[in-house]
């Protein structure tokens, strides 16, 4: 079924972008009273006719094949309900039923042959040949992948409708270009080679455009749909666009040989003049059909591809360069920004090279050996180690749950040899080939989350690490993950104090879901956009603190606070146990404290902490102590301190995930 | 008729087709959204209505006759929150002390509402 829809897709977008490259052809060329260019217009109708009537049935068949995908079964290929369905539902189908309909007007047009005899006429009826081919052609941009980008949808699909409409210039022009020159090129189609030579000038000129904006076009749609290396080399998605990038290298290669050599080879109207230079340009333009032909597969099979971005990349190389290399290493880091100046003269020195014609060769050899020198001091230093999974996103988020539970799992696993605070100094690791890795140390900020997955399934066997791929879940190893780093955040976070510090924010405060009482539950990032103050208590020690917050509840709801109380001790009866005087009336945590605490403790380690949380979802300060009453000014200025920040561009911290 | 007099026509009768069809479709869908706007408008004022919700006793002041709730999400009226209610005789507030679990009923004609019945619920 996946074939059968792969190829009638193929079929389709082909049939769809010659027709209007046919179209466009036959304007640009112009109309003529040379018996060969009439003939060539005749047989470019004929195929524009039966190219309508391809598309018309591939549509069909891409249509029910859609429908059988929607509706996960083959049956539904056949299914008039189930095809009426989709067409009526879904966006694809009004898509495709606005395209089918203008293909319909379109057949039906070029069926009327109406008389064209005269200039104007002749000019009526191709131009609108052009214009419902390309009408019938462009909306297929809104049923592809573009329409499901997030966000920006609207800007997706114009820069995919421009893309495609300029392939259908490009790519639709190059057999009815390569059919003229051949005709041209016989002895009998002389009449007709000034005619062939103007539109390949003509087409020439337009190629040059709408491969630019192609280019344009299809980086900013790569950006959207794979948006990284990882995305490109180790998903399907990345590997077909660099088939089809390959593809086009090729074909662009064939496009600069015609254009720069054989087009100015054309000129003359003579018997002879120019005439091997036609034959060949025409097979040249045929061979470059040939190439788009291939890649339009390959754009069908990208269709039916999940993008790079929803997908799973798989990192296919024994290294990756990457500047966090550099961190804490001088000597590197020097070495580097060295490498890559002269990099960047070689290549500034190329540049020059391809500017001045004269002295090309010397210029050339000396950029040449500059970037490569310069590469070659400039990337050892930035490589490190990678792994398939290098790359592999979390499938568990970063929250206090899943923090809690790899807590426990390290409890039980890790504790042996890394130690109980993570140090690398459990009793059982000393006599390893190599000691323990230290999981608090800042040089985790170098390992991406699927560094760390793909040791903790299959271990160092170097170092003497276990792989535990078989006894944790795929969920059990995340979660470890998200506990290491939040151990290692923890760590970093020993230092932080009461104050905020203006414009920092590193720290993730890590979502929860809490309740209070029987209402449902809520998480921390639903506050986002207002300051939070999350307090961990334990009665009875922070009762003074505790009274002291409460009774200033007015001040800290004028200032837009959102206290949350999370008592340390998990009771379901925390609210009775605070009292009523003075009225607690700030959210406190009966359900959901156990991983809060767990996993917030990492960050200060006790009896009482208030984190004061920024409207980014960012702890900016930490506050720890035995639940004394303290000054409550300092705290509130530091609250008006983070209302008056501005708040940044940076993503929110849930996608702050290496 | 001189083709490109067809030509015109056809794309006239395309543009008008086109026109025609968002023009119906579009105001068939404006007037839908107004009318369900007013149905909307007309379900949430003017009429009493009575909502049962569950939360935790907060705050009791006899003397205003106000109980303060921590709630869930009261359905087309307020999301979840911790608040003031009055309540429709004093006697509903008998027996009650913070950090009780209710079940409780309100009832009103929006924002006017108070609390009408009220009972403990153990989890």
């Amino acid at each position: 079924m996946l074939a059968l829809g792969l190829v009638a897709r193929w079929i389709h977008l082909a049939s769809s972008i010659f027709l209007v490259g046919g179209a466009v052809m036959i304007v640009m060329a112009g109309p003529s009273d040379r018996p060969t260019a009439r003939r060539w217009e005749r047989r470019m109708l004929a195929a524009t006719r039966a190219l309508a009537a391809v598309a018309l049935a591939s549509g069909l068949v891409v249509l029910s094949v859609q429908t059988a995908l929607f509706e996960g079964r083959a049956g539904a290929a056949l299914d008039l309900g189930a095809i009426a369905r989709v067409v009526v539902e879904t966006q694809a189908g009004h898509v495709w039923l606005v395209r089918f309909g203008l293909l319909v007007v379109l057949a039906a047009f070029l069926l009327l042959r109406l008389p064209v005899d005269q200039r104007v006429d002749w000019r009526a009826a191709r131009g609108e040949g052009v214009l419902l081919g390309a009408a019938a052609l462009v909306p297929i941009a809104a049923a592809g992948h573009a329409a499901a980008v997030e966000p920006g949808t609207a800007r997706a699909i114009a820069v995919d409708a421009l893309h495609v409409a300029a392939a259908g210039l490009w790519v639709g022009g190059l057999v009815p270009l390569a059919m003229l020159l051949r005709a041209a090129a016989t002895p009998e189609g002389a009449d007709a080679r000034p005619y062939a030579v103007l539109a390949a000038r003509r087409f020439s000129r337009v190629a040059l455009a709408t491969v630019a904006l192609l280019a344009v076009t299809g980086a900013l749609l790569a950006t959207f749909h794979v948006g990284s290396v990882a995305g490109l080399v180790g998903t399907r998605y990345g590997r077909l666009l660099l088939a089809k990038l390959l593809l086009l290298a090729l074909g662009l290669l064939l496009a600069l040989i015609n254009r720069s050599v054989l087009l100015p080879r054309l000129g003359g109207d003579g018997e002879t003049v120019g005439r091997p230079a036609m034959r060949r340009l025409s097979g040249f333009v045929a061979a470059e059909a040939c190439l788009a032909l291939a890649i339009l597969g390959l754009v069908a099979a990208l269709g039916l591809t999940p993008p790079a971005r929803h997908d799973a990349p798989v990192w296919p190389f024994a290294i990756r360069l990457s500047t966090a290399a550099l961190e804490g290493a001088s000597a590197e880091a020097t070495r580097a920004l060295i490498g890559s100046q002269i990099a960047v003269l070689g290549l500034a020195v190329l540049v020059a090279a391809a500017v001045l014609r004269s002295r090309m060769l010397p210029l050339g050899a000396l950029g040449l050996v500059a970037l490569g020198a310069g590469a070659g001091l400039a990337l050892p230093p930035l490589t490190i180690d990678a792994y398939p999974t290098t790359y592999l996103r979390p499938s568990v988020p970063y929250q206090a749950a899943s923090i809690a539970s790899g807590a426990a799992l390290y409890r039980e696993n890790c504790v042996a040899c890394h130690g109980p605070g993570g140090a690398g100094n459990g009793p059982a690791g000393l006599n390893l080939p190599r000691p323990p890795a230290d999981l608090r140390a800042p040089h985790t900020a170098q390992h991406t989350a699927g560094d760390l997955y793909w040791w903790l399934t299959n271990g160092i066997p170097a170092a003497g690490m276990p792989g535990f791929g078989a006894r944790l879940t795929d969920d059990q190893r995340w979660d470890l993950i998200n506990f290491l780093r939040a151990l290692s955040a923890g760590y970093a976070a020993r230092n932080m104090g009461k104050a905020v510090e203006p414009d920092r924010r590193w720290l993730v405060a890590p979502d929860f879901a809490f309740a209070v009482g029987p209402t449902p539950p809520r998480s921390l990032k639903e506050y986002r956009g207002r300051v939070v103050l999350l307090v961990l208590y334990q009665l009875p020690e922070s009762r003074a603190r505790m009274s002291q917050i409460a009774g200033r509840d007015g001040t800290l709801s004028m200032l837009g606070v959102e206290v949350i109380a999370v008592p340390t001790d998990a009771d379901r009866d925390a609210i009775r146990r605070l009292g009523e005087d003075p009225r607690v009336l700030f959210p406190v945590v009966t359900d959901g404290a156990e991983a809060i605490v767990s996993a917030y403790r990492l960050f200060a380690p006790a009896p009482h902490a208030e984190f004061l949380i920024d409207r980014q979802g960012y702890v900016r300060a930490i506050a720890k102590s035995r639940g004394q009453a303290e000054d409550m000014e300092p705290l509130l200025g530091h609250i008006q301190e983070l209302n008056q920040e501005r708040v940044s561009a940076e993503p929110p911290p849930d996608e702050h995930v290496h | 008729m001189r083709t490109w007099k067809a030509v015109v026509l056809l794309n006239l009768a395309l543009l008008v087709g086109a026109g025609w069809g968002y023009a119906f479709w579009g105001l068939r869908a404006a007037r839908l959204e107004r009318e369900l706007v007013a149905a909307r408008a007309a379900a949430a004022s003017g009429v009493e209505r009575e909502w049962t919700v569950e939360g935790v006793i907060r705050g009791i002041f006899p003397e205003l006759g106000v109980l303060v709730i921590t709630h869930g999400d009261i359905n087309e009226f307020m999301p979840a929150m911790t608040m003031g209610f009055r309540v429709a005789s004093p006697k509903i507030q008998e027996g009650l002390s913070a950090g009780d679990a209710v079940r409780f009923t309100v009832r009103g004609v929006p924002p006017n509402v108070a609390v009408i019945a009220i009972q403990k619920i153990t989890r």
